[in-house]
């Protein structure tokens, strides 16, 4: 969790730091390091004969509460934030 | 950008699958941590210094101040509200499914407390619940943004901070880039704690 917070406030300072420098297009290099990470996220998935053996036996319960959850979710931070002004 | 990460995806659970199962090729640790590590502190470096180059972000940042927090906490009351509305709708414990729930998609700690909690039965339903909100994310992040600019936010709960963080700026912008990481900050902290609050009061 350190070595995230780490490396995004370094990100950010070297960035806040070269900000009059010409600007940067990072976008294929964002895609590329998205791509390996989504590759390791599913190889980690994928090897974990726990989780897949337990997704068919569980599919419908678990599809009920997660659309639950994240529909909650969004409702909530739709109102509280109208709440506060956050635009 | 959907369809890259899609094959990503299918490629990876594949090969992972078949390394398991089929001889170990390569160490499973070395894809699962190392790769995933690097490329994520790579991502989130690169995150950082887009959102440092950009003058708007950091301003509308400073507007939003502790509002900020809203995110989080409504994240996790939503959530647990699914839960209980779920467990209600399913007639199965209505604690194991509130608990099941405030995993925030945290799928390697939901599942397993879960389990110790409430038996094996419901810790493979909090390690579905909680995998399939981090697939849920990715995969419609490009669509959610459309009902609002921060329903990813909302989708991803504790998962923000790492894996679905560069998708949502990606869609969002690098002004989500702060909501995002620190609303998955702050609920990977009370995940666990939120998880052993409803155990007891069953």
């Amino acid at each position: 969790m350190l070595n995230l917070i780490v490396s995004l406030i370094a990100g950010m300072l070297l960035g806040y730091f070269l900000r009059e420098r010409k600007q940067a297009n990072l976008g294929k290099v964002t895609l590329g390091a998205i791509v390996v990470l989504i590759f390791s996220l599913g190889f980690s998935i994928g090897s974990n004969n726990e989780l897949l053996s337990s997704m068919p036996k569980v599919g419908l319960n678990a599809l009920v509460i997660l659309l639950l959850a994240v529909f909650f979710s969004v409702v909530l931070v739709k109102v509280t934030r109208k709440m506060v002004k956050m635009e | 950008m959907i369809k890259y990460i899609m094959i990503a995806l299918t490629l990876g659970v594949v090969a992972g699958y078949l390394n398991n199962n089929f001889g170990n090729v390569i160490a499973n640790s070395w894809v699962s941590s190392y790769l995933f590590d690097f490329s994520l502190i790579f991502l989130l470096f690169i995150m950082g210094f887009a959102f440092g180059l950009d003058k708007e972000a950091i301003a509308k940042m400073k507007r939003t101040g502790l509002k900020i927090l809203i995110f989080p906490f409504s994240v996790a009351f939503g959530s647990i509200l699914g839960g209980l509305v779920g467990g209600l709708i399913l007639g199965i414990n209505v604690f194991a499914s509130m608990a099941v729930s405030a995993g925030y998609g945290w799928y390697t700690l939901a599942g397993p407390m879960v389990g110790q909690l409430f038996g094996t039965e419901f810790g493979a339903l909090g390690f579905t619940v909680n995998f399939l909100r981090e697939l849920l994310t990715i995969t419609t992040a490009s669509l959610t943004v459309k009902i609002d600019k921060y329903a990813p936010i909302a989708f991803g709960g504790a998962t923000t901070m790492d894996t679905t963080l560069p998708i949502i700026v990606r869609y969002s912008g690098s002004e989500a880039l702060i909501t995002a990481f620190s609303s998955g900050f702050t609920l990977s902290i009370i995940a666990p704690f939120t998880i052993i609050a409803i155990s007891t009061l069953r």
